[in-house]
C-alpha cells in the first residue's frame, strides 16, 4: 500500500539526504521548560481503565518529567478525528481533562485545548460527541479549533518534504509548550499513528483544507518530520490505555493496552509505543528519519516506571504492515 | 450563541473588521471565506456592511482572477469558487470574469494522466475511488474533494444559466460526474475518499448536504441518497452540518423540518451559513443574485 494511493506521492525520503533536526529535547531544554539531560527519558504508567485515579495519575507524571511551566502557557493537542460511539478513535476527555489539570496545578499561566480535525470541519461537533464539553469544564472557554486560527507563515529551515514553509496556527506558535496527547493506534497508510503523526492537526485547514491533502503529496512520512522540527517546545502524553489496532486511524479496532505513556522527545516517545505494541519502530519510515539520536533504539531510551515487557501487547496490523511485527 | 437568525445577523454586522473583511473568530483578521459567507448572507438586505465586504473581498483579488484564504497566502485557492459566487451574487461577476478561467483550468491532481499512469504502474487505485472525473482540489497541486468541488460547481452553474457556455457546461458535467463517482456506499458523501482506506467509508452530514446542493436539478441523485440526507438531518445537532443538509435538500425540492432549539453558534462563519439555511428555507436561492 505504501506509495500506491492517488492520494499522495511515492515516499522522496533517503535516509542520506537528510540533515540534523532540532530535536525537542535539546530545544525545550534551550528554553528553560524542562531540566534534564540529553538522553531522552520516556515514562511508562499503567493505567487500566478511564477512571478519576487518572488525575493523580497524570500529576504523577508531569510532575516526574520535571516540567517548570509556571508563568507559561501550555496547549493541549489531542487527537480528534471521527466520532463512532463503539470506536477508540479520539483521545478520551478524561486523559486531557487529567492533563489539563495537571498542568494548572503546576502553575501554568494558561492552558489551552486546541486541534484541527483533518477530516471534517465541525470540530465543535466532533468534541461535543465525544465527550470533551461534558468532561472539561467551561471547554467552550479553552477550546482552540486550529483549523479556522489565525496564522503566521513559517519556512522550514531544511526540509525533508517538498514544502519550503507552511503556514502554522498562532496558538501553536505562541504556545510556551505543545503537548501532543494522541491515542496509540495502528494506521493504514504510515504503520502507526502517535505523538508526531498527530501533529497534522496543527496544520489549518482553513488553509491547506479537509483533509490536508497538500501534506500527502509534499510526501507523509516527510512532512510529519517537518512539523516535529517547527515545534521544538513539545511533550508528549499518549493515550494507551484503550488503543486501536488494524485499520487505524478510524476503522480499526478498540485494543486496550492500559498504560499512558509521556516524554519530552517525540521520537523517543513513539518507538516506546510502538515496542508496547510489538511493532519495529525503525521500520516506521517518519521515526527512523526523525530519530537521528538513535532514539528507535531501545537501549537510546531511558525507560522509567513499568518496563516495555511488562506492558507490550501485540496490535494487530493490516497486511501491508506485518513486516513491522517485533 | 444559541441560533437565531436575528442573533446571528447582530453578531456578523458587529463582528465585520474595520477593513470590511470578516474573521472566522471576532477580532481576527479578515479571510476570503468568512467574508463571502457573510456577504452572500447579508446579500437579503445590502446595506453599508454588505457593500464594505463586498470592496474588501474585490481588493483581495490576485492577479490571476483567483482568491488566496487570507492575505498572505501566496497562492489562489479553493475560494476562489466562494468569491466567483459572491461576486456573482451580487451581479458583479459574468463569463469573463477572470476567476471563471482560474476555475475551470483547475482540477485535483490525481486526475491528471502522467499521475494516474504512475499510479497504475505502480499497483494503486485497484478497488479505491475513481479518478478519471475532475473535481476541485482545496489547493493547488493537491487532489479534488467533494467539499471544494460544490462550490466550484454552485459558482459555474450559476454563471453557466445567466451566461450559456458549451465550455462551462462540459467542465460543470465533469466535477458533477466526480461527485457522483465520490458518492458513499450509504448514499451520501463524506470529504470525497469513499474507497481510499481499502473500505467503504461512512458518509458526513455536511458533505452530504453540499454535494446535494451542487447536484441540484441532476437526474443522478438517487432516493438512496436523499434519504441518507434526511436521515443525517434528524440526527445532526451542528448548525454547519445542518445548515448544508437543509440548503441541499431545498434544492432538491424536498421540505425539511425546522431548525431544533438549543443550537449553538461557535463562530461567525456558523452564523453565515445558518442565515443562508434561512434563506433557503424561505424558499430563496441562498446563492442566487439579489
Amino acid at each position: 500500500m505504501k506509495g500506491s494511493s492517488p492520494y499522495f506521492s511515492p515516499s522522496i525520503l533517503r535516509r542520506r539526504d537528510l540533515v540534523p533536526l532540532v530535536t525537542g529535547t535539546a530545544a525545550s531544554s534551550a528554553c528553560g521548560i524542562w531540566r534534564g539531560g540529553l538522553q531522552p527519558v520516556v515514562q511508562i504508567v499503567k493505567a487500566p481503565r478511564y477512571e478519576q485515579t487518572l488525575f493523580e495519575t497524570v500529576r504523577r507524571i508531569l510532575s516526574e518529567a520535571g516540567l517548570d511551566v509556571r508563568g507559561r502557557r501550555v496547549v493541549l493537542k489531542p487527537n480528534l478525528v471521527e466520532y463512532e460511539a463503539k470506536a477508540a478513535i479520539n483521545t478520551h476527555p478524561i486523559v486531557v481533562h487529567a492533563a489539563l489539570e495537571g498542568f494548572r496545578a503546576l502553575g501554568a499561566r494558561e492552558v489551552l485545548i486546541a486541534e484541527g480535525p483533518g477530516h471534517r470541519r465541525i470540530a465543535w461537533d466532533l468534541a461535543e460527541e465525544a465527550g470533551y464539553f461534558r468532561e472539561i469544564p467551561n471547554f467552550d472557554k479553552i477550546f482552540i479549533d486550529l483549523n479556522t486560527d489565525e496564522v503566521a507563515d513559517v519556512r522550514i529551515s531544511a526540509p525533508a518534504s517538498k514544502l519550503k514553509s507552511l503556514h502554522l496556527p498562532k496558538t501553536v506558535l505562541g504556545a510556551d509548550l505543545l503537548v501532543s496527547m494522541p491515542k496509540l493506534k495502528t494506521h493504514h497508510w504510515v504503520g502507526a499513528t502517535l505523538a508526531m503523526k498527530n501533529l497534522f492537526g496543527i496544520v489549518p485547514g482553513a488553509i491547506y483544507g479537509w483533509p490536508k491533502n497538500v501534506l500527502h503529496w509534499a510526501g507523509i512520512h516527510e512532512t510529519i518530520v517537518d512539523l516535529h522540527s517547527l515545534i521544538p517546545r513539545h511533550f508528549c502524553l499518549v493515550d494507551g490505555i484503550v488503543g486501536m489496532e488494524g485499520n487505524g486511524p478510524i476503522q480499526g479496532v478498540a485494543k486496550a493496552a492500559g498504560v499512558l505513556v509521556a516524554g519530552h522527545d517525540m521520537p523517543a516517545v513513539d518507538a516506546t509505543c510502538c515496542r508496547i505494541m510489538k511493532l519495529d519502530p525503525a521500520q516506521i519510515e517518519y521515526l527512523a528519519v526523525a530519530a537521528h539520536n538513535g532514539q528507535t533504539r531501545e537501549a537510546g531510551v531511558i525507560q522509567r516506571g513499568e518496563t516495555i515487557r511488562t506492558v507490550a501487547t501485540p496490535f494487530a496490523v493490516l497486511r501491508q504492515w506485518e513486516p513491522l511485527r517485533l | 450563541m444559541l441560533a437565531a437568525a436575528s442573533e446571528s445577523l447582530s453578531y456578523l454586522l458587529r463582528s465585520q473588521n474595520a477593513d470590511g473583511g470578516w474573521s472566522y473568530r471576532p477580532s481576527g483578521s479578515s479571510w476570503t471565506e468568512p467574508t463571502c459567507l457573510a456577504v452572500m448572507a447579508l446579500g437579503p438586505a445590502p446595506g453599508q456592511h454588505y457593500k464594505r465586504g463586498l470592496d474588501w473581498l474585490v481588493s483581495q483579488r490576485r492577479s490571476d482572477g483567483g482568491w488566496g484564504p487570507r492575505a498572505g497566502v501566496a497562492e489562489s485557492t479553493w475560494v476562489t469558487a466562494l468569491g466567483l459566487l459572491t461576486m456573482y451574487k451580487a451581479g458583479r461577476a459574468g463569463s469573463d470574469d477572470p476567476a471563471v478561467r482560474w476555475l475551470t483550468a483547475a482540477a485535483g491532481a490525481e486526475s491528471n494522466w502522467i499521475v494516474r499512469l504512475r499510479s497504475f504502474l505502480l499497483g494503486g487505485g485497484k478497488g479505491g475511488d475513481d479518478t478519471s472525473n475532475q473535481g476541485w482540489p482545496w489547493y493547488p497541486g493537491a487532489s479534488a474533494w467533494v467539499a471544494p468541488t460544490s462550490i466550484a460547481l454552485l459558482a459555474l452553474d450559476r454563471i453557466n444559466r445567466a451566461y450559456p457556455s458549451a465550455a462551462l457546461l462540459r467542465r460543470s458535467r465533469e466535477g458533477k460526474a466526480f461527485l457522483l463517482a465520490r458518492r458513499c456506499a450509504d448514499g451520501g458523501w463524506n470529504h470525497g475518499s469513499s474507497r481510499a482506506l481499502g473500505y467503504d467509508g461512512p458518509s458526513y452530514a455536511e458533505t452530504t448536504g453540499m454535494a446535494l446542493l451542487a447536484l441540484a436539478g441532476e437526474p443522478g441523485v438517487s432516493r438512496r441518497s436523499l434519504d441518507r440526507a434526511v436521515e443525517h438531518l434528524s440526527r445532526c445537532r451542528g448548525v454547519e452540518a445542518r445548515s448544508w443538509l437543509q440548503m441541499g435538500l431545498c434544492a432538491q425540492r424536498i421540505r425539511t423540518a425546522a431548525p431544533v432549539s438549543n443550537l449553538r453558534i461557535h463562530d461567525l462563519r456558523e452564523a453565515s451559513l445558518y442565515l443562508l439555511a434561512e434563506a433557503a428555507l424561505a424558499g430563496l436561492d441562498p446563492f442566487g443574485r439579489n
